[in-house]
């Protein structure tokens, strides 16, 4: 899995192409650890090029959530694949999971957070 | 009707290699979206139980996966030579929402129509799966 990164005001933007899975999960889980060192918590994942999740991509996704909140950061997502999107409905995810359809409705969303 | 058979190993990189494998042959079988997602999802969860459940991420340890593919159905036997990975599907218990894992049975059981665990003949546990292929309807 190819992970980009960018940061959009304060935000770090990482966006993810090809499989999240059991092997390629730990890159991830690596790169965010990295991000909360530097005591960077406010995280956005596009996943608009990720063409394949099974449940081990999802339970590093759930951990990854677990440990920002846990240092009291933010974790969104945004641009899933309709077949993505079906399976954290089927899961009950997309109930604890901050969904957004773009990667700039997202962003947006952090502004409106810290503007009130 | 077509069938595919692999062997692999029982490493985290095999996981990459399978998914690879079953991408070329449904390629080649011209099996799109959502079908092709959802038949990779269901037997990279059958096989990621065999890794790690079954055969414990042992390199001794072989998995063995068969893949049919016919104008109706998509069917597949993923086998590994684990001890427990049967007892561990039979007495698995739901998964809660927060927890990093649990959901794989419960995948392929909402994707498969049928979806069969029973005692491999080696001893090991064998997953068998059979899904209805969604076929276009023809109007007239």
């Amino acid at each position: 899995m190819e992970i980009t990164k960018k940061e959009v005001n304060s935000v770090a933007v990482l966006s993810l192409k090809g499989r999240l899975d059991l092997a390629s999960g730990a890159g991830l889980k690596d790169e965010i650890k990295a991000l909360m060192d530097k005591e960077n918590n406010l995280i956005h994942l596009s996943l608009a090029d990720v063409d394949f999740i099974n449940s081990s991509g999802l339970g590093v996704l759930v951990s990854i959530m677990k440990d920002i909140r846990l240092h009291k950061g933010r974790l969104t997502l945004s641009d899933l694949a309709s077949y993505v999107q079906e399976i954290f409905e089927i899961t009950q995810l997309s109930h604890i999971f901050e969904i957004f359809t773009s990667e700039s409705e997202a962003l947006a969303s952090y502004q409106s957070v810290s503007a009130s | 009707m077509t069938t595919y058979s692999f062997i692999y190993l029982s490493v985290l990189d095999s996981e990459e290699k399978m998914l690879s494998d079953l991408a070329f042959i449904l390629t080649e079988n011209n099996i799109v979206n959502p079908e092709r997602y959802e038949f990779m999802l269901v037997i990279s969860e059958a096989f990621t139980n065999a890794l790690l459940h079954g055969n414990q991420l042992n390199p001794q340890k072989k998995i063995y996966l068969q893949v049919t593919i016919n104008k109706k159905q998509l069917i597949a036997d993923i086998i590994d030579e684990g001890e427990l990975g049967l007892k561990e599907i039979q007495t698995k218990k739901p998964s809660e929402l927060y927890g990093s894992n649990g959901r794989g049975i419960d995948l392929i059981r909402h994707y498969a129509n049928h979806a069969g665990f029973t005692e491999a003949e080696n001893g090991g546990t064998k997953v068998s799966i059979v899904m209805e292929r969604k076929l276009e309807e023809i109007t007239f």
